[in-house]
């Protein structure tokens, strides 16, 4: 089977010739079908870059990136809206959610615009509400819920598509310690049931550590990878510490 | 459930935000649908025809008008687009195309537009109703204003706005096509860049404002540089002192800023570092939205002035023309006795001895005088003037030296002959001197340029001249209705004229004028003040988070009142003080060319400006604060 995801010598800089910043630079690795994969590094490493381009928001400067082998930014606009509303599911660190729309609206609003039936939405709603543990708060507002609640309404919405692949940007970045624990699970529980291909980019140990692979990068290059295998959380959160100071990773960044 | 659908929900649910700027537009759609009820109005209507002037003041009126309401909804527009980017770019990245997206905000945008449209127009009706009523008390009308929907206004204000919208609604369409993604999405976030003040751009903008000035301020015929630039002058000074201004904003306050900056044992003390620091990181971003007010206020300021100083002047200028309430020459046919009887009690009623000679007068040619030699006055003698001038409670005249003296009411110094120490002769050679002339008349305008002369020089030219007899009469309280009876009892020849009726007609051009004048005046206030609101408020959305961590770290409320009040007090005072400065000189300038005395109207209309000016500044710090507490309350 061919890789869902290919990057290619991908590189990334901002500004002009004379005085450029490079954010990414030889960036080339492949995500299989139903694989959890994290994004390490220190705060400007170029997680975030890496993330923008491949949600399509931004376009890298050199390479390709490859999605079941069509290569995304060389699709036009119609082609790739059409992409992203196929393929891709987003969660971000700030929720992005409409503060005008309940959750339930929130949740339904990729499906609404796909023009998924009424009764279909309905039913996968209450479907992806009950793995979030979100079914409570369906008719509240946005601004009334928490912040656990507010991203896991936000996983739910990026999930509820079935998108091929799911980008989450630092999703625990605002969350306690209960509210990161519960994200994570329903996130490693969706990836080992249904089979859902996560991106999650992190600077945290223990985030990362329910993720099946990591990789590290660091100022803008690609610099270690780990696989968890079959140890236990715990090992390989110790793994993940150990791997952050050996390359160099400020250990105050990631506790 | 369709995108649309949650898109219009989207509305429903936050009218708040909507609501601003659908308050902007029907404010814009009731104004301008006033102006056009009131030119299609049979009142309106029955002045443009008989008065050109009136008709072509209305269709420019309706100029400047559509002219300035588009800018304003263009100004509202951006001002909503730009909080709905964010929103925006969700639904592009949850793949909904570019196309649909525009169209989208296309015809919600539209939807809107028709949706003020209607509501405008119904309150444009009702506030018609109004201004009707005022425009007729202006103008000294006694009718009740008819109340009547006129079709041809609604069609009027329908096609105007339509094409605004279309406009607006296709700004919202290429919105999305405009900005990359990761723009929008980082669209809030993005701040504006530190403004680096420069010297020489400060010392330009003044030396720009300063030309402005100095060409406004120069003698119409005698200066060198209107001659050069000719009709063009007036759009250099419009030039020179709009860019000034927006390189004094750019720069000049940029520098004072960094001054107070300088000096710390004030600037470390409670939050006047933020107040600084604030304005300092806004002033450049602003520049161009304060040019816009100063600009806006001193076209209103001076606008209004200057038609409030011609109606405030009507009074004292009818009392220059007609110094007498009723005046008319005795003619064969004319019946005195039936003048006497429709009359009511009189403080004098006096026949006046003049004659009409014809100078040679080639000495008093002037910048202004065509080739006349030969000039008719009328010759009224110093015992007469000075009876006249008693009983209408003027100071008596003084002839000395043998030199007579010519009253000129209009007298300005540029454009009226010199006429101190000139002497005209007469067709039988009496020469008469003159020692100068004196602007405080006896007769009316009606009775022509008056010479007053020495009781001899007068006995000399009785035999040159043709003599005539006017009958003068003071009337108090006298009504528009007594000054028609007498007149349609008296024949053309008479040359009747009247005080009240001058009033009357005089009431009647400058009240529409003013009525114009000050409606302008007041869309544009309303419009100034409205940027600012917007502006402001928006700046507190965006600023609401710094204000809650000031919250957080224990700052009082009332300090936090203090610095938000010190911050929006600049950004209205600066250019209201601008403004002003610029409409002082436009009306200095004006004043000039009329020689009239406008100071104390144009204070009057100076502080009525800056009263209602004034109520908008309370108006926006107070909901400045309360986006503030209330996000405060929200965040805990």
């Amino acid at each position: 089977m061919k890789s869902l995801l290919k990057i290619e010598n991908v590189k990334k800089t901002y500004g002009k010739t004379s005085n450029a910043y490079t954010a990414l630079e030889n960036i080339s690795f492949q995500i299989e079908r139903g694989e959890f994969v994290g994004i390490m590094g220190p705060s400007g490493a170029g997680k975030s870059t890496l993330l923008n381009l491949l949600a399509t928001i931004d376009t890298p400067s050199e390479g390709k990136i490859f999605m079941n082998d069509k290569s995304i930014h060389d699709m036009k606009e119609a082609a790739l809206s059409d992409f992203r509303r196929d393929n891709l599911g987003f969660i971000f660190q700030d929720y992005n959610l409409l503060d005008s729309l309940t959750v339930k609206e929130n949740i339904l609003l990729p499906l609404a615009i796909t023009k998924v039936p009424a009764k279909e939405i309905e039913k996968r709603v209450q479907k992806i509400a009950k793995v979030f543990g979100i079914e409570a708060l369906l008719s509240q507002y946005s601004y009334q819920i928490s912040g656990g609640q507010k991203q896991r309404t936000a996983a739910a919405r990026a999930i509820v598509t079935e998108p091929a692949l799911i980008l989450a940007d630092e999703p625990t970045g605002a969350l306690d310690s209960k509210s990161a624990t519960d994200l994570l699970e329903s996130l490693s529980s969706l990836n080992a049931n249904n089979e859902s291909t996560i991106m999650m980019v992190t600077h945290d140990a223990f985030a990362a550590s329910f993720c099946r692979r990591i990789i590290f990068i660091k100022d803008g290059k690609l610099s270690k990878e780990i696989y968890r295998r079959d140890q236990t959380r715990k090992v390989f959160f110790q793994e993940i510490l150990d791997t952050l100071s050996a390359i160099g990773g400020e250990v105050d960044d990631v506790i | 459930m369709t995108l649309f659908s949650l898109a219009r929900r989207n509305i429903a649910r936050n009218f708040s935000q909507y609501f601003l700027y659908i308050a902007s537009m029907v404010f814009s759609i009731v104004i301008y649908f006033t102006f056009v009820t009131l030119k299609y109005s049979d009142i309106v209507s029955k002045m443009t025809e008989t008065s050109q002037k009136m008709g072509s003041l209305m269709s420019g009126a309706a100029v400047v008008l559509i002219f300035f309401v588009a800018i304003f909804i263009a100004y509202s527009n951006s001002f909503f687009m730009k909080k709905r980017k964010k929103e925006v770019a969700l639904y592009a990245l949850l793949g909904v195309r570019k196309r649909q997206i525009g169209l989208m905000l296309f015809f919600e945008n539209l939807l809107l537009g028709v949706f003020s449209l209607v509501i405008g127009i119904f309150l444009g009706f009702l506030s018609s109703k109004l201004f009707v009523t005022i425009l007729i008390r202006l103008m000294g009308y006694d009718v009740v204003a008819p109340f009547t929907l006129s079709t041809e206004a609604i069609i009027n204000t329908a096609i105007v706005f339509f094409i605004i919208f279309f406009i607006t609604s296709f700004q919202g369409y290429r919105l999305i096509y405009q900005f990359k993604l990761i723009d929008l999405f980082h669209a809030s976030k993005k701040g504006e860049a530190a403004p680096k003040p420069s010297w020489i751009v400060a010392i330009l903008g003044l030396l720009s404002i300063g030309t402005g000035y100095w060409l406004a301020l120069q003698n119409l015929l005698t200066s060198e540089a209107w001659r050069i630039l000719g009709m063009f002058t007036p759009l250099v000074i419009l030039a020179t002192v709009i860019i000034g201004t927006f390189l004094l904003f750019h720069s000049v306050t940029g520098f004072v800023l960094s001054l107070f900056k300088r000096r710390e044992k004030w600037l470390w003390k409670g939050l006047h570092l933020m107040t600084i620091s604030q304005l300092l990181y806004r002033v450049r971003g602003n520049a161009r939205t304060l040019t816009v007010i100063a600009i806006l206020s001193a076209t209103t300021v001076t606008a209004g002035g200057a038609v409030y100083s011609l109606y405030y002047n009507i009074n004292d200028s009818v009392k220059l023309a007609d110094p007498n309430t009723f005046m008319y020459k005795q003619a064969a046919n004319v019946d005195n006795d039936k003048v006497t009887s429709l009359l009511p009690a009189t403080i004098y009623d006096e026949n006046v001895s003049a004659l009409f000679v014809t100078f040679e007068a080639k000495q008093l040619e002037s910048a202004m005088s065509i080739d006349e030699d030969k000039r008719i006055y009328t010759v009224i003698d110093e015992t007469t003037y000075n009876k006249l001038a008693k009983l209408q409670h003027k100071e008596e005249l003084q002839l000395i030296d043998n030199k007579a003296t010519i009253i000129d009411v209009d007298y300005h110094e540029n454009l009226s002959p010199k006429y101190a120490g000139k002497t005209i002769t007469a067709e039988k050679g009496t020469e008469i001197t003159l020692k100068g002339y004196h602007d405080v008349p006896v007769l009316n305008f009606k009775a022509g340029m008056t010479l007053v002369v020495t009781n001899e020089h007068y006995k000399e030219l009785e035999k040159q001249g043709e003599p005539v007899q006017f009958r003068a009469i003071g009337v108090d309280d006298a009504t528009i209705d007594l000054s028609k009876g007498i007149a349609s009892s008296l024949p053309d020849e008479a040359q009747f004229s009247s005080a009240p009726e001058d009033y009357q007609s005089g009431i009647e051009g400058m009240g529409s004028l003013l009525f114009i004048g000050s409606f302008l005046g007041l869309v544009f206030l309303a419009a100034t003040g409205s940027i600012i609101y917007f502006k402001v408020l928006t700046e507190a959305e965006e600023d609401k988070s710094q204000y809650n961590m000031l919250y957080k770290m224990g700052v009082s409320a009332k300090e936090m009142r203090k610095t938000v009040a010190s911050q929006v007090c600049v950004v209205f005072a600066v250019p209201l003080i601008i403004g002003l400065a610029h409409s002082a000189v436009a009306l200095t300038a004006f004043s000039n060319l009329f020689s009239m005395d406008f100071t104390k109207p144009v204070i009057i209309w100076m502080l009525a400006y800056t009263t209602i000016y004034g109520i908008y500044y309370v108006l926006t710090v107070y909901s400045y604060n309360r986006i503030i507490t209330q996000n405060n309350k929200n965040e805990g």
